[in-house]
């Protein structure tokens, strides 16, 4: 269990706090969506996570592991994994293989183990085709799909993605959210950072932010209810529950407390039928 | 996109050999480089351009890791031709000055070929592993080998990104119609220190980036393993045995032409 208690935090002495009090248990195997404006804090909460910032006041445990204390930092950092939001900046070696093996390396594993792990790295994203090409010659889905096996690689309980889909085309991000989903189903927990309300609808639970505090909590159907609280912050809610908002002021019979394409499908359909 | 000089994936005979042999083997082939008399100097050549092709790297590639330091190499050899103590000159280009400058020229052309040959046949990794094999050693002068061969994974990863960067800038420039061929010698230097600048700031920010992402990957300055394994094989057996014949070969020449 991921547990925050009471976090405050500053990045500069006397400047803004870039989180406000936040307290939050993010349970083992939890399919988050984490939403907001820009510079709500949600990259800021996520790195709380695998202790890459400290908080200034209150507390952050990973599985029992208090992040203030150093010498917990190597099981952190491989109990929760990290995806940065441009993997140029995350990948460290030359080749596809060779960053991959990164972080086994740090955790000391021996060669055996190192080059097992990054063969079932690449196998679970599919791309153990691309082990010896040159990270700089990739696309950016390819490039993400490295990151996220480097992360992989450290047999982590829960990936922190920050906006995995940002900067990639449709094709590409969507074999980026069928990864995730794979992990979620694997057992991973996922806190996924977007600004995608129709990515955020596809969790078991959305937590919203806004001015470094938590605004919102709960399934994304408890949470794209609520219109007038989310249009506060410039939230928009998923096309799909918009739509059925449309239909409905039309006079349509529609429900718009779905929030996922498939299940607007269906209820579209069944409509159809009745008409 | 390809630059010069970067590892490619291969199967031919200079990629099958271990690393720490090829490192080896290309430190004293620079000894010999520097060392050779002149006539030697041109059999290294062959025997560097022989290499190369059975490695299936083609002299393209190796003049193109050339290409960079074109300038560089014509001022060698016109410092030699032009300079050099000769009575029998050519429009102030003595012969003998010539020949000198070519040999100098010659010798810097092995030492790029020898180190294009094996950073291109041989994965950074790879090559990262036999650097701190040799290092080890100095671990017990408490020198942090670990963090050096990191700092070696660091430069080679980000040599291409400067490079991809400076290109973008240049096309940047181009899209907007900016001629850095028509400028004048002033425009030529601002655009270069803007150019030197932006690459710079671009390249500070991506570092910290990535210091981020490797904190986040577990990497805390303590020691490390590695995933490379290095075993020494037959065929390694074999190319030493005749590294070391011409070598010694190499010696008596190079003595019986003193």
């Amino acid at each position: 269990m991921l547990s925050l208690k009471d976090v405050y935090y500053r990045y500069e002495p006397g400047g803004i706090e870039a989180l406000c009090g936040v307290s939050l248990e993010i349970n083992d195997a939890e399919h988050i969506a984490l939403i907001g404006p820009n510079g709500c804090g949600k990259t800021t909460l996520i790195r709380h996570l695998n202790a890459l910032l400290l908080p200034e006041k209150g507390s952050v445990v990973v599985n029992g592991l208090d992040t203030k204390k150093e010498r917990n930092n190597a099981q952190i950092r491989s109990l929760v994994g990290m995806i940065f939001q441009n993997s140029d900046d995350q990948i460290v070696g030359m080749t596809v293989e060779e960053d991959v093996a990164f972080g086994p390396e740090n955790l000391c594993l021996p060669a055996k183990e190192i080059k097992k792990r990054v063969d079932e790295s690449l196998e679970r994203v599919g791309i153990a085709d691309l082990a010896l090409r040159n990270t700089e010659n990739l696309s950016g889905g390819e490039k993400r799909l490295v990151a996220i096996a480097g992360v992989l690689a450290m047999r982590p309980r829960y990936i922190a993605l920050d906006e995995p889909t940002a900067f990639l085309d449709p094709a590409a991000a969507g074999m980026i959210l069928e990864i995730i989903d794979k992990l979620h189903r694997e057992g991973v927990g996922i806190i996924h950072v977007t600004h995608n309300m129709a990515q955020a609808a596809l969790a078991e639970r959305i937590i919203v932010m806004n001015e470094g505090k938590l605004y919102l909590d709960g399934t994304p159907e408890v949470i794209f209810g609520k219109v007038e609280i989310l249009q506060k912050i410039n939230l928009r809610l998923p096309q799909v529950t918009q739509l059925l908002i449309k239909l409905k002021e039309k006079g349509y019979p529609a429900r718009t407390d779905i929030v996922n394409m498939e299940e607007a499908i269906n209820y579209i359909e069944e409509l159809i039928k009745k008409e | 996109m390809y630059h010069a000089g970067t590892f490619i994936t291969g199967k031919s005979f200079l990629y099958k050999l271990d690393p720490r042999v090829k490192l080896a083997f290309i430190i004293v082939l620079s000894v010999f480089i520097l060392w050779s008399a002149p006539i030697q100097v041109y059999f290294l050549g062959v025997a560097l351009l022989v290499a190369a092709l059975a490695s299936k790297i083609s002299i393209r590639s190796l003049a193109q890791s050339v290409k960079p330091l074109l300038i560089f190499i014509i001022l060698i050899f016109l410092a030699h031709a032009l300079f050099s103590d000769s009575n029998s000159s050519f429009a102030g280009i003595s012969m003998s000055g010539a020949h000198e400058g070519f040999i100098v020229v010659l010798r810097f052309l092995c030492l790029i070929a020898a180190a294009v040959l094996l950073t291109m046949t041989t994965a950074p990794s790879a090559l990262i592993a036999a650097v701190k094999y040799f290092l080890r050693p100095l671990k017990y002068l408490r020198v942090p080998v670990d963090d050096i061969a990191v700092m070696i994974m660091l430069a080679l990863r980000l040599m291409p990104i400067l490079l991809l960067r400076k290109e973008k800038i240049e096309n940047a420039q181009k899209a907007r119609c900016y001629d850095v061929k028509k400028a004048g010698l002033m425009a030529r230097v601002r655009s270069f220190l803007s150019l030197i600048i932006t690459v710079l700031l671009a390249v500070f920010r991506r570092a910290d980036e990535l210091a981020l992402a490797m904190e986040a990957r577990g990497y805390a300055r303590e020691e490390r393993t590695s995933a490379t394994t290095m075993k020494i094989t037959p065929l390694d057996h074999a190319a030493i045995i005749i590294f070391v014949i011409a070598a010694i070969i190499f010696m008596a020449l190079k003595y019986y032409l003193s």
